[in-house]
């Protein structure tokens, strides 16, 4: 009863919803400081960042790929804005250049994974390698300052008192779901995940489907990185790194498989919630960054396993 | 005297279905005995029954007298029982040697395996065969017939008892059979149980002393092979005809005699990698048009070759509106083809997509508008082609994969009615259905011809093709061997594709 009610979509959500509720009341409960607009609005501001990387990632991995590059096109993407801008280019001209390499990057990935077959986690671990090492290479691993005041805004404006990376956040999310609900690009994504060969048999172009999906995962690691960029004000070329686990980490939790075939960007913006707010929520309690590492890692697991239980659920 | 090995009063069921009904089967020692039937006849499911595969229903398996009750493959080589399936399996990067002991090493101290003694044996294994193939060589680098030698080997190695063959010489040339035949009488003198499936009858007839034949999972007859004529066993492998339930009258095409010639589809030069080599035919519009061939005859790759699937693959391809071979699923479509393909879960439905996701997938352009999917469109248009196919789901939202086998079939072919097809290609469609959507698939498929199209059911069930198609045509290793206008016998089809003569006019 449970496992079948468990192999719904919808239910998914639902455990997701009430799992995001109970952490909001257990950090109010404990935190003073934590139910308030002002701290809303800074927890999403903070997590716009990620999201707008796991809410393209999603129907990649619907469509059966992976990028775990896209953190690493973040950071190279704000060292390009940085250094143009140093360069006397205009931060506009970096950012504009840092969208084309990162979809050039992205669509790289997608070629070599479906034109050679080759898989795409080691594809991208190596070309996340290569763009990491560039990015130091560039910088001698430093952070750079860009302050540019016709660019930090991007990070830092306030549209109606809402932060605009987390707009453009929200905006990502929306589109995507109105693309993968009800456009026939859209189911194309998930029958190319689901069945690749009978999708292909059924006229799908499976690979064309996929290196475009590469390229806007490209594109959303390159924009990731302007708005943190905007954001710090400086440039850091591993400040992205280390939060592929974390993207990835939304996506699963969000009930899409790693498999291809299922899950929903809806999914995704509730796991970057929880996730956001675990973050938020522990920091404010003084748990240390190392032991929200910890955290993470169980969260997980956990979700790892919800997503095997509901796949046997499903099946059953 | 006990045979070696006997089977009596076997039962299997899968779900609904009953593939065995109370087959009986032995072999004595030092015999060889065929084992012959149509496809689905229930050959393979009872083998696998003997060799520990799968687990009998009910039934009684004795081996030497004494009652066989296994539960694995491995009980069953335990006991002396070795089958060697259809496909090679072998492991082709260790060396002959560690391919024959594979799982049991001779050892010399117990954790430590005793290699001289295990090359020792294998050599003689091998020599005792007539198999000149060094012991440390790998396995890939050996043809695929002397893999199945050693494959051989590896059974006598293992003290088989009974040795049961499935198609052994489906990937082997004629002097390879001649040796592997030699070899099995070789084995016949020492005293083995052979077990011998084969499509070709003439192998059967020169090997064996005699023969059993399983219809509909029953048995249907046993004759010696000295005293029986191929057509005799023939006969009893197609059976009485059942035919008038399961298969819709042809039509009558008063439209195609007063149009000679309306062709659909004209190839010439069809070839697919050696599995499909240089093969002519059309198909006219109306009518359905029938290639059969047995397991590894071509077929597998005729209808996707013809669909684009396998890149351009005719010499000549003429079709209205496309002059030329498609490259792709896509042109093919585009073309106004539609292709049903064998494998439904591999290759067919889309498990976590929704009935109606399913049937609208190869033409979602047509309930576009604008950017979006009108759903409600998809759900008319799903909901339509249920009632024409008798698709039985709760509801068009249900997941592909919670189907039936037989409505997942109806589905992929519903898929293809919304658009403008001129031409079906249906791959064994009716595989792994049970016999109630088989006869409503039939039907469906003569309504669609009669209303213009044209089809090409391409399958391995002479049956089939003998009941549902207006012409045909065999394919033998890949070449068209014979061509058939209806009325098409099952036991003619069968005939031209084991090879035995070019029977039927042009």
């Amino acid at each position: 009863m449970m496992r079948a009610w468990l192999g719904k979509a919808w239910a998914g959500h639902a455990v997701l919803g009430v799992f995001f509720a109970l952490l909001l009341a257990l950090f109010s409960a404990l935190s003073p400081w934590f139910w308030s607009f002002e701290n809303m609005v800074s927890m999403g501001a903070n997590m716009a960042f990620i999201g707008i990387m796991a809410a393209v990632g999603t129907p990649l991995i619907v469509a059966g790929g992976l990028d775990l590059s896209v953190a690493a096109v973040a950071g190279l993407s704000g060292v390009i804005v940085t250094l143009m801008h140093e360069g006397g280019m205009g931060a506009w001209a970096g950012v504009a250049a840092a969208l084309v390499f990162g979809m050039s990057a992205g669509a790289g990935n997608g070629l070599l994974a479906t034109g050679l077959r080759l898989n795409p986690l080691i594809v991208t671990l190596g070309t996340m390698s290569i763009i990491t090492g560039i990015s130091l290479v560039l910088t001698d691993g430093l952070t750079r300052p860009l302050s540019a005041d016709n660019f930090n805004w991007v990070g830092n404006s306030r549209p109606l008192g809402i932060p605009f990376p987390l707009i453009l956040m929200l905006a990502l999310f929306f589109i995507l779901w109105l693309v993968e609900a009800f456009t026939p690009f859209g189911r194309h994504i998930y029958a190319a995940g689901g069945n690749p060969d009978a999708a292909r048999l059924l006229g799908v172009r499976v690979k064309r489907v996929q290196i475009i999906l590469y390229a806007l995962s490209g594109l959303s690691g390159a924009l990731a990185g302007v708005v943190l960029a905007a954001m710090l004000g400086a440039a850091a070329p591993d400040a992205a790194g280390r939060h592929l686990l974390t993207i990835i980490t939304a996506i699963i939790l969000g009930g899409t498989s790693l498999f291809g075939g299922r899950g929903g960007v809806w999914g995704t913006l509730l796991a970057v919630l929880i996730l956001g707010a675990l973050n938020n929520g522990l920091t404010l309690l003084n748990v240390s960054s190392f032991w929200q590492d910890v955290i993470r890692g169980i969260v997980l697991l956990c979700a790892v396993a919800l997503d095997q239980v509901r796949t046997r659920a499903a099946e059953a | 005297m006990d045979a070696l090995l006997s089977a009596t009063g076997v039962w299997k069921r899968f779900g609904g279905v009953a593939a065995l009904r109370g087959a009986d089967f032995s072999a004595p020692s030092g015999e060889i005995v065929g084992l012959l039937g149509a496809n689905g006849a229930g050959k393979s499911t009872l083998v696998k029954i003997i060799s520990g595969a799968l687990a009998a229903d009910a039934g009684d398996i004795r081996i030497n007298g004494r009652h066989a009750r296994w539960s694995s493959p491995r009980d069953a080589i335990a006991a002396g029982v070795r089958m060697l399936p259809q496909e090679i399996s072998v492991f082709p990067d260790l060396s002959v040697t560690e391919n024959i002991f594979a799982g049991r090493f001779p050892r010399r101290r117990m954790p430590l395996i005793d290699r001289r003694a295990a090359e020792r044996q294998c050599r003689a294994a091998l020599d005792e065969l007539g198999l000149d193939v060094p012991p440390g060589a790998p396995m890939r680098r050996l043809r695929a017939s002397e893999q199945r030698l050693v494959e051989i080997a590896r059974a006598v190695a293992g003290e088989a008892r009974v040795l049961i063959l499935d198609e052994p010489t489906a990937s082997l040339t004629t002097a390879e059979s001649e040796r592997l035949f030699a070899i099995l009488a070789g084995l016949r003198e020492r005293g083995a149980g052979i077990v011998y499936i084969s499509h070709y009858l003439d192998e059967v007839f020169e090997i064996c002393r005699r023969v059993q034949v399983l219809r509909d999972g029953e048995n249907a007859g046993a004759f010696e092979t000295a005293a029986a004529s191929q057509d005799q066993v023939l006969a009893a492998m197609v059976g009485a005809k059942r035919v008038g339930a399961l298969y819709p009258p042809r039509a009558r095409k008063p439209k195609l005699e007063s149009e000679p010639g309306q062709a659909v589809l004209e190839v010439r030069g069809l070839s697919a990698g050696g599995e499909v080599v240089d093969a002519d035919f059309s198909v006219r519009a109306g009518e359905i048009v029938g290639v059969f061939g047995l397991l590894g005859s071509g077929i597998a790759a005729f209808g996707r070759a013809v669909f684009g699937a396998l890149g351009p693959r005719a010499r000549e391809f003429k079709m209205p509106g496309c002059a030329a071979s498609p490259r792709t699923p896509q042109e093919g479509l585009k073309a106004g083809i539609g292709l049903v393909a064998a494998e439904r879960k591999r290759e067919g439905i889309l498990p976590d997509l929704s009935l109606r996701e399913n049937v609208t997938l190869p033409f979602l352009r047509k309930y576009t508008a604008g950017l979006a999917v009108s759903t409600r469109r998809e759900r008319e248009s799903t909901r339509r082609a249920m009632a024409a196919l008798g698709i039985r789901a709760p509801s068009t939202e249900q997941a592909a994969k919670n189907l039936s086998g037989g409505n997942q079939q109806k589905m992929c072919i519903a898929r293809w009615l919304s658009g403008d097809i001129q031409l079906l290609v249906l791959e064994e469609p009716t595989r792994g259905v049970d016999v109630g959507a088989r006869g409503e698939i039939y039907a469906k498929l003569r309504a669609l011809t009669d209303g213009g199209m044209a089809a090409l059911l391409v399958s391995s069930d002479a049956e089939e093709v003998a009941g549902l198609a207006d012409r045909a045509i065999a394919l033998v290793r890949g070449r068209v061997a014979a061509r058939f206008e209806a009325p098409v016998e099952a036991a003619e089809l069968l005939r031209a594709a084991a090879g035995l003569a070019d029977k039927g006019a042009a």
